[in-house]
């Protein structure tokens, strides 16, 4: 809009949008500052600053709460359903988005549709049927979970990308007569780099905040993942505010550095399907 | 065999590993999951009751209380779409740093909730740091109990969900307004518009679909998305006052024995609910586009 103001109201604009920033950013420096305190230190005054910093709430949740290894089970979990969701999705896009056959339309519809089931109301014959397949605390069933559930809206944005591959050099590899796999590793796959990016940066940020599906398939201690771990076996030491803090703060650094990493992929995510 | 058919041989054999997984995943849990709603059920063995199971969330009283506090993070959005509205608008002036807000704005959107919700319920704790400021300013005399009351709680739940929000609602309706062509602005400016004329007469009629966006995804959002901030703050209480549909059917389904056939039924009506607001957006997008 016009780019010509006056100076106070360019004040007011900067006043209004500092405040918000103020209160919007106050919580996590909170979390930051307060992880590095002692509980008593803490108690004494929770809004003040730590007198001395005090770095032990980490130590003690890397010898005691073995964080290398939650953090490694989320890892290995999300990396494993990330690879199982686009083995999933990508040739399914490619035939919506670059395939005639009958019925497309329709199958692609059935898809989309399934986007909009909340994963909550069909949990419990999943239960039942993993813990009959004995996989109940074992991360195979969150994998399978995660992934399977996530292939519709993989799919909705992966065939949006797709449809603008040219059809000429798809013609072209098909007049060259190399095979669909090869078409499918050596063509599309090349050329939806940019969108997988995106995908992976969503789906595995998401698996990585996500509470409710590990929370019901795993049970063990051994097996949690980082954001469950916080949630139910740091929250039994909840009068020790410094040290869930620190639990929390450890939670969040993956997800802020890979969004401070890779802003502009994560804007492209978002924006697709809200604006035309 | 011939050129068509091996080509849409290709495309349902690349269709199949997708379907087959859905199908064993989703849609055969969902008709099981309708079936088992007309049963008593306990995992093991089911018998059929009939509409038993949904004559009862309809009469004794619980839909009601769950769907109020369902209403009450319903009617907690005209909040957040203004305050993300005001917030786009004033950093699409391209104030110097506008990129800098932004991204401070995001950062609460990309935490867990459940870091969100165990951070804000230390905060808001009786000894917290919000009481404290509160007796600072001299507001309270702080000693708030925040979440041993509905009204107090939900305020604070409402909080987490704003915060959470407020950074994707910007990022939306900036693009959203840089998606407006500067030419309008400008023969606007030309007539002699003002900067609030431009903006109830451009802006906002322009802004319309991605209005329509928001409010209905984070519509669908206060149906699904709430377990892990009611689980991580409240755990549904004082009591069930700040029980959300979706957070009673894993009480149900999870912490109560024999109670799965009663889970499946309020799973469908959540269902239901969800495919209604669904259509609306599905509806009223159509017409906007127009």
């Amino acid at each position: 809009m016009a780019k010509r103001k006056s100076l106070p109201v360019r004040l007011v604009v900067y006043l209004v949008l500092v405040a918000i920033a103020v209160v919007d950013f106050y919580p996590v420096v909170y979390m930051a500052v307060n992880s590095s305190r002692t509980a008593v230190d803490f108690f004494r005054d929770p809004g003040g600053l730590p007198a001395p910093w005090y770095f032990d709430n980490f130590k003690a949740l890397y010898y005691r709460f073995d964080v290398l290894r939650l953090f490694g089970n989320t890892l290995g979990d999300t990396a494993a359903a990330f690879a199982l969701a686009m083995a999933l999705s990508i040739p399914a896009s490619f035939a919506f988005a670059k395939i005639r056959f009958r019925y497309r339309s329709g199958l692609y519809m059935t898809v989309i549709a399934t986007m909009t089931i909340p994963g909550i109301t069909f949990v419990v014959p999943n239960f039942l049927l993993m813990s009959r397949l004995g996989l109940v605390d074992h991360p195979a069933s969150v994998v399978i979970m995660w992934a399977v559930t996530s292939v519709p809206s993989n799919i909705f944005l992966l065939v949006a990308l797709m449809r603008g591959i040219p059809d000429e050099i798809l013609e072209a590899a098909k007049v060259d007569g190399i095979s669909y796999v090869q078409t499918v590793a050596r063509i599309v796959l090349p050329l939806s780099v940019p969108g997988i990016v995106t995908l992976a940066i969503f789906n595995t940020t998401g698996w990585w905040n996500d509470l409710f599906t590990p929370l019901i398939f795993l049970q063990s201690d051994e097996w949690k993942t980082m954001t469950v771990a916080v949630a139910t076996i740091l929250k039994r030491f909840d009068t020790d505010y410094p040290l869930l803090l620190a639990g929390l703060f450890m939670t969040s650094v993956p997800p802020m550095l890979i969004y401070v990493a890779l802003q502009k992929y994560i804007k492209r995510g978002l924006v697709i399907g809200s604006v035309k | 065999m011939h050129y068509r058919t091996r080509e849409s041989l290709s495309g349902y054999l690349s269709l199949l590993p997708a379907f087959l997984a859905l199908g064993a995943i989703v849609f055969y849990p969902m008709v099981n999951t309708f079936y088992h709603s007309f049963t008593k059920w306990n995992g093991a063995d089911s018998h059929w009751i009939g509409l038993r199971n949904y004559r009862f969330i309809f009469s004794n009283g619980e839909l009601w209380t769950l769907l109020r506090n369902n209403a009450v993070f319903l009617l907690s959005i005209p909040g957040i779409l203004l305050l993300s509205l005001v917030v786009s608008v004033l950093l699409f002036e391209e104030v110097r740093g506008w990129r800098f807000f932004r991204s401070l704005y995001y950062i609460p959107t990309i935490l867990s909730s459940v870091v969100v919700g165990m951070l804000m319920k230390m905060m808001f704790a009786p000894s917290g740091v919000v009481n404290e400021m509160l007796r600072a300013l001299g507001l309270t005399d702080g000693t708030t109990e925040w979440l041993s009351r509905a009204p107090t709680a939900f305020l604070v739940l409402i909080f987490c969900f704003y915060w959470q929000t407020l950074g994707q609602g910007a990022l939306i309706f900036l693009s959203g307004l840089s998606s407006i062509s500067p030419e309008i602005y400008e023969s606007a400016s030309l007539d002699g518009a003002g900067w609030w004329q431009r903006l109830f007469r451009i802006t906002m009629p322009s802004l319309v679909p991605t209005i329509v966006y928001f409010t209905v995804t984070n519509a669908i959002y206060c149906f699904i998305g709430l377990f892990s901030l009611v689980y991580a703050v409240t755990q549904g209480g004082p009591g069930r006052e700040t029980t959300p549909i979706d957070y009673m059917i894993y009480i149900k389904a999870f912490q109560s024995p024999d109670q799965l056939g009663y889970a499946s039924a309020l799973s469908i009506v959540l269902f239901v609910i969800v495919l209604l607001a669904s259509w609306a957006q599905i509806r009223w997008s159509r017409r906007y586009q127009e």
